[in-house]
């Protein structure tokens, strides 16, 4: 409604939209009508200057105007058909990339055999595969950061009563993000004086490339992922720990004791917290037997008594235990709320970031959001099942990415829900959280889960 | 196309290694550590040791390296920003690693024929099944070792922390 009230147009004032009484409305009649509802005041008309055609005072909406009755406002209405056709539209894509993703080994192997007819050398055909392959897997955490941020800001905001972006884009800015991504590129791009230049210069890239390197072995569901690592859990959080190099660089590289002291923390919390973060997986390799990311995924097909999936988190104690732990440790690992020491905004200004400008500091933002896309990745695919279906009769009625998206997207929320709800820790107990509490009960969990797998083989 | 991947991956490694030992600054020295073992990675993968590239990655890089720096950023002074890092010692220093090269060459040559293929089958099974099989006491010693340099670290700052 407030892209109504802001039209500036004085060429064409839109006409004041009749403000019908809610019997009158079709969509409001069906509803039961509150008792005696006031008739909505009718909309002061926009007046504007006469000489040059300036909007002197706006046609203003309130809100409470515009909720007494949502469905009368040809806005509300429009704004559900636009929400469907978004919705409708970013299935589509999912389906058509899941879809293709499918035929990925005979499409590789027609090309080939193409290429061979033509007598091309039997690499070239491969390096083409594997670029797309580049591309639709590199497009998982750039669009992820995309929308993800713009979710951020709308849960933050609803959490907080308030709308979040509502102009960009015209329906509840979702073109927000894109626009700021633009405004961020042509940010002038600062080094400071004290600046150690290479060092500063290297470190968003040496966080960046991790990142996203850290996405090659994921199963984004059967038969969908870009390298089939036969060591790919190990290979996933090895990439993941390369980047708090880049964050320490960033901190000494800005000549700046607040970005000091922030990549100092870092370095000390993504050390501490990398340790349960991986014993808690530990025993999820134990009942999957592979550290193949999609072997782990495929292994938790099947139901107990025919309805309970087999997921890991159903393993009594032992799942719920590290699915607990994998996840305060990965909300640790991204350095959000309520493990954000190392940019605390309010202690810190914003620690290792604090020079930087511009694409630079998109890139840290960019390398935050896609470790959080991989958290969650990982998540679905170690404890929730992959892409197999929560209840049996639903088996095979979505396809497996559709369901390892979703799982993916309710972790998300989870995320954001608790960057939101919670306060920051302080330094000392984080680290006594971590060693005290995380990592003895990851140890009691990995014998726990010794005891079942001797038990059940 | 393995020899280029092999050989830039050993030029990277190489340089890096030279850098560390030639730069002033300590903690440009330490990256340069952490891309001289990511060096050595790369040429565990190129040579088809897939779990050993992992590995190798998870611990030096991700875990070594990274306490390197920390030790620099925790415990650095200014002064070791300009560090000069040749004194009068370099000609022993050079004949004990001349040596050390020679010796090491010697022990290698045996084996360099015995290089695996770059499309090596997984090795994480095997060397799961040695470590807990043919080499498990050493393999339960270094363990041992481990966990007594761990409780002497703690010992060692625990004392002044009473």
């Amino acid at each position: 409604m407030s892209e109504d009230a802001k039209d500036p147009k004085p060429e064409a004032p839109k006409p004041v939209p009749e403000t019908t009484t809610a019997a009158a409305a079709p969509a409001a009649a069906a509803k039961p009508a509150a008792p005696a509802k006031p008739a909505p005041k009718p909309l002061p008309t926009p007046v504007y200057n006469e000489a040059d055609g300036r909007l002197l005072k706006e046609r203003r909406l309130w809100p409470t105007d515009m909720w007494r009755d949502p469905w009368s406002q040809p806005r509300y209405r429009m704004a559900w058909v636009k929400l469907i056709v978004l919705v409708a539209v970013a299935l589509g894509a999912a389906l058509l990339l899941g879809e293709v993703g499918r035929f990925a080994v005979p499409v590789t192997s027609f090309l080939l055999e193409k290429g061979a007819a033509y007598g091309l050398p039997a690499w070239a055909p491969g390096l083409v595969w594997a670029l797309v392959k580049i591309v639709l897997v590199l497009h998982v955490p750039l669009l992820s950061a995309l929308v993800f941020v713009w979710w951020e800001r709308k849960i933050s905001a609803h959490m907080q009563s308030r709308l979040g972006p509502m102009y960009v884009g015209g329906f509840h800015g979702w073109l927000q993000t894109v626009a700021d991504g633009i405004k961020l590129l042509l940010k002038e791009n600062i080094t400071p004086t004290a600046a150690d230049t290479w060092v500063h210069r290297l470190a968003p890239a040496v966080v960046v490339a991790p990142a996203l390197l850290a996405f090659a072995p994921v199963s984004f569901g059967k038969d969908l992922s870009a390298a089939d690592l036969d060591v790919g859990l190990v290979y996933v959080f090895a990439m993941a720990g390369v980047s708090v190099v880049g964050i320490m660089m960033a901190g000494w590289g800005s000549g700046n004791k607040y970005s000091l002291l922030g990549g100092l923390r870092s370095a000390a919390q993504l050390v501490s917290y990398e340790l349960p973060r991986m014993f808690a997986v530990i025993p999820v390799i134990m009942f999957a037997e592979s550290l193949n990311l999609a072997d782990i995924g495929a292994a938790q097909g099947g139901y107990w008594f025919g309805v309970l999936p087999r997921w890991f988190i159903f393993y009594p104690v032992v799942g719920q235990l590290s699915f607990l732990i994998f996840l305060i440790a990965s909300v640790a690992e991204t350095n959000r709320i309520p493990f954000d020491l190392p940019e605390a905004e309010s202690e810190l200004v914003a620690g290792f970031h604090t020079e930087y400008s511009g694409m630079k500091f998109s890139l840290f933002f960019l390398a935050e959001y896609a470790y959080m896309t991989l958290a969650c990745c990982l998540a679905a695919a170690f404890f929730l099942g992959g892409g197999t279906a929560p209840l049996s009769f639903l088996d095979g009625f979505l396809p497996s990415w559709a369901w390892f998206l979703g799982k993916v997207l309710a972790l998300v929320f989870c995320f954001l829900w608790f960057r939101w709800t919670f306060p920051r820790f302080r330094v000392d107990r984080l680290m006594d959280f971590n060693w005290k509490f995380l990592l003895p009960w990851s140890f009691a969990n990995i014998a726990l889960a010794g005891l079942y797998v001797m038990v059940l083989s | 196309m393995d020899c280029i991947a092999f050989y830039a991956l050993a030029a990277v490694t190489l340089v890096s290694a030279a850098a560390v030992v030639r730069l002033r600054n300590v903690l440009h020295s330490a990256l340069f550590l952490g891309l001289s073992l990511s060096g050595v990675a790369g040429l565990f993968a190129s040579l088809g040791a897939d779990f050993l590239f992992a590995a190798q990655i998870l611990i030096y890089v991700s875990g070594i390296a990274v306490l390197v720096l920390f030790v620099v950023l925790l415990a650095g002074r200014h002064s070791e920003l300009h560090l000069r890092q040749t004194n009068k010692q370099w000609l022993p220093a050079l004949a004990i690693a001349g040596t050390a090269l020679w010796a090491l060459s010697r022990v290698a040559r045996p084996f360099s024929g015995l290089l695996a293929p770059a499309d090596g089958q997984p090795t994480t099974r095997v060397i799961g099944g040695l470590l807990m099989g043919d080499y498990a006491v050493p393999f339960e010693l270094i363990s041992l070792i481990l966990i007594a340099a761990l409780i002497g670290a703690i010992v060692f700052t625990g004392v002044e922390a009473e």
